[in-house]
């Protein structure tokens, strides 16, 4: 991934939102001396230059910008990306909700107008043999038809920048028996229809089908089922953040996964990761913000 | 005491009498190997119900040695099943398992109200996972019985979880009840739930046991994560116990820990009178005879 994006040849802009965190600055770091980016840090700067000192960073590769107050310096964040100061919004130690609201806001936000605000991951997992992207762990708590369509396309728009022309979306449940107890059968099977009169396109889409029949060759060979997946999903779309959100940290703490992701639905990337992540995810997920600029 | 693999089962296998364990519909080339595994290693003593027949070929032709293994002759299935499952009800078994039927006939045997296993708990699924990451193993329900519990049914599938880990030695066990988020959000249902769990148990309306939630998967099992959210909680970091939303979430998350962290898993089902190994064809070998051993571990 960061190959990909080194291989661009420019440097993006990126604004950290409340940047005072060790794993935040260690990610931007070594993005900034990698050569791929150049980043303003918003937030107390004598907490960002402290934090610095403490990591061994020096605090003159990055410009250092005052704001006493997370929600402040969320929407300078966002405000360097909508008057074209930065290319990339990043959120720092502020939680996700109040940064999410600078994003959204309708006068001064980085909404595109109609768009659904959705999270996209790739999760790159040593028992896996390819990368895999997933959809939603973070933002939309039970997506509706209409947000699922949009996940959808969001997912396969970021494959197809990984060179995946046609990627294989596994539609993820309990079983893949439709049944009234899950609330995702129908939308799932509309999914399905839609993908085949050709409204969602360039994709290969089955559901539901469980993890094993998305991701496991064998278990599809077992259960003698026949699915185009195949048991080699590029796209896991969950029925919920909750089912989705325990699946990636799951991979993250417990698989050696490591996970970047990005909100779509806005005009320029908005990178939102957990604040509790590592630096090295959040140091991928700025790859993969400029890889989607 | 906790256990911190799931070799540690057989310590407590081996400090009590030998459990019996009834194979209904014993012919079964998949669950047969498993249970002839934990009768080699003294950890159950097997009663094969079934039709001795194809119970002898399958044996033959696998090279499994039953010589003196009880065997009760019944070709009907259904019938096989019933008579298993009066061997519990009348204390002649110790565990039930599940050979070459459905879930559902078995089921309905453990339910039937004259001869079943009913205990008027409700039924769940527990599984304990073994994680090359994580510092013990990690118990998880409800993954595979109850579909979308209410606050009533995610009580009663704590309190069979917390018995049985009981069972194993536990004392204060501690519950992590998972959420998305671990802020209580009033769209998500799940979170509500486990703010109530959290406080029913701070009552002493739920015992034994130290409940927090919501926590996120990250806080529950990782102390760094829930330090650097700055989450004060007895529970954070250190779960015994992970209660599910769902099972939409129970399902992907069992299936990703066996899948993608190679995890070992034993799984039974408690709220019977004794414990019940419903294992699928799709589970390894491993983690049948793993599932044999925490039925014999958990049997009071």
């Amino acid at each position: 991934m960061v190959e990909k994006v080194l291989s661009v040849k420019r440097k993006y802009r990126v604004a950290v939102a409340w940047a005072q965190d060790p794993y935040t600055i260690g990610a931007i770091h070594r993005t900034v001396s990698e050569g791929f980016t150049d980043a303003t840090l918003i937030g107390r700067s004598s907490e960002i230059i402290n934090t610095c000192r403490s990591e061994e960073i020096d605090e003159n590769l990055f410009q250092i910008v005052e704001a006493d107050d997370d929600s402040i310096a969320s929407s300078m964040a966002v405000g360097m990306v909508k008057n074209g100061q930065a290319d990339i919004v990043m959120k720092g130690l502020v939680g996700t909700d109040i940064f999410l609201k600078s994003v959204m806001d309708r006068e001064n936000g980085l909404m595109l107008p109609g768009a659904v605000l959705s999270y996209v991951g790739a999760i790159q997992i040593p028992a896996y043999h390819k990368l895999l992207f997933i959809t939603d762990p973070a933002v939309i708590p039970y997506p509706n038809l209409d947000q699922k369509v949009s996940m959808v396309s969001y997912a396969v728009d970021m494959a197809h920048r990984f060179g995946i022309p046609k990627p294989k979306v596994a539609l993820i449940a309990a079983s893949e028996k439709r049944g009234k107890h899950f609330s995702s059968s129908a939308d799932y099977s509309t999914l399905v229809e839609k993908a085949e009169k050709g409204e969602i396109k360039d994709c290969i889409i089955d559901g539901p089908l469980d993890l094993f029949l998305a991701c496991d060759k064998s278990s599809v060979e077992i259960k003698g089922i026949k699915t185009p997946v195949n048991g080699e999903a590029d796209i896991l779309m969950f029925p919920s953040l909750e089912s989705c959100n325990p699946f990636y940290k799951a991979l993250m703490l417990f698989a050696r996964g490591e996970l970047a992701g990005i909100i779509r639905g806005t005009e320029k990337p908005v990178v939102v990761m957990s604040r509790s992540e590592s630096s090295v995810s959040k140091y991928y997920c700025i790859g993969l913000a400029c890889l989607m600029v | 005491m906790v256990l911190n693999r799931l070799n540690d089962l057989k310590n407590i296998v081996a400090g009590g009498p030998r459990k019996k364990l009834v194979l209904a519909a014993a012919q079964d080339q998949h669950s047969l190997g498993a249970v002839l595994k934990a009768w080699k290693e003294s950890i159950v003593d097997p009663i094969l119900v079934g039709d001795t027949e194809s119970i002898q070929n399958i044996c033959i032709s696998n090279n499994y040695d039953i010589t003196g293994l009880r065997i009760i002759h019944e070709p009907d299935l259904l019938k096989s099943v019933e008579m298993s499952v009066r061997m519990v009800n009348s204390k002649q078994a110790d565990v039930l398992m599940k050979g070459m039927v459905g879930t559902s006939a078995l089921l309905k045997c453990v339910l039937n109200k004259e001869w079943g296993l009913r205990t008027g708990n409700l039924l769940s699924h527990f599984a304990l996972f073994e994680v090359a990451t994580y510092h013990k193993v990690i118990a998880v329900t409800d993954v595979a019985m109850n579909i979308a519990p209410n606050l009533k049914d995610k009580i009663a599938i704590v309190n069979n979880s917390v018995s049985c880990l009981l069972r194993l030695g536990y004392i204060m066990p501690k519950v992590a009840v998972l959420g998305a988020v671990e802020m209580v959000n009033e769209n998500m249902e799940a979170t509500l739930h486990a703010a109530l769990l959290s406080k029913m148990n701070q009552r002493d309306q739920i015992k034994n046991c130290i409940i927090d939630g919501p926590l996120a998967f990250d806080n529950a099992v990782s102390l760094e994560s829930a330090r650097h959210k700055g989450i004060k909680s007895e529970v954070a970091g250190d779960t015994d116990l992970l209660l599910m939303p769902d099972i939409e979430v129970g399902n992907v998350l069992y299936k990703s820990l066996v899948f993608f962290a190679k995890a070992k898993v034993a799984s039974i089902i408690l709220g019977a009178l004794a414990p019940i190994v419903l294992t699928s064809r799709s589970d390894s070998e491993q983690a049948k005879f793993d599932s044999i051993l925490l039925a014999a571990a958990a049997c009071k």
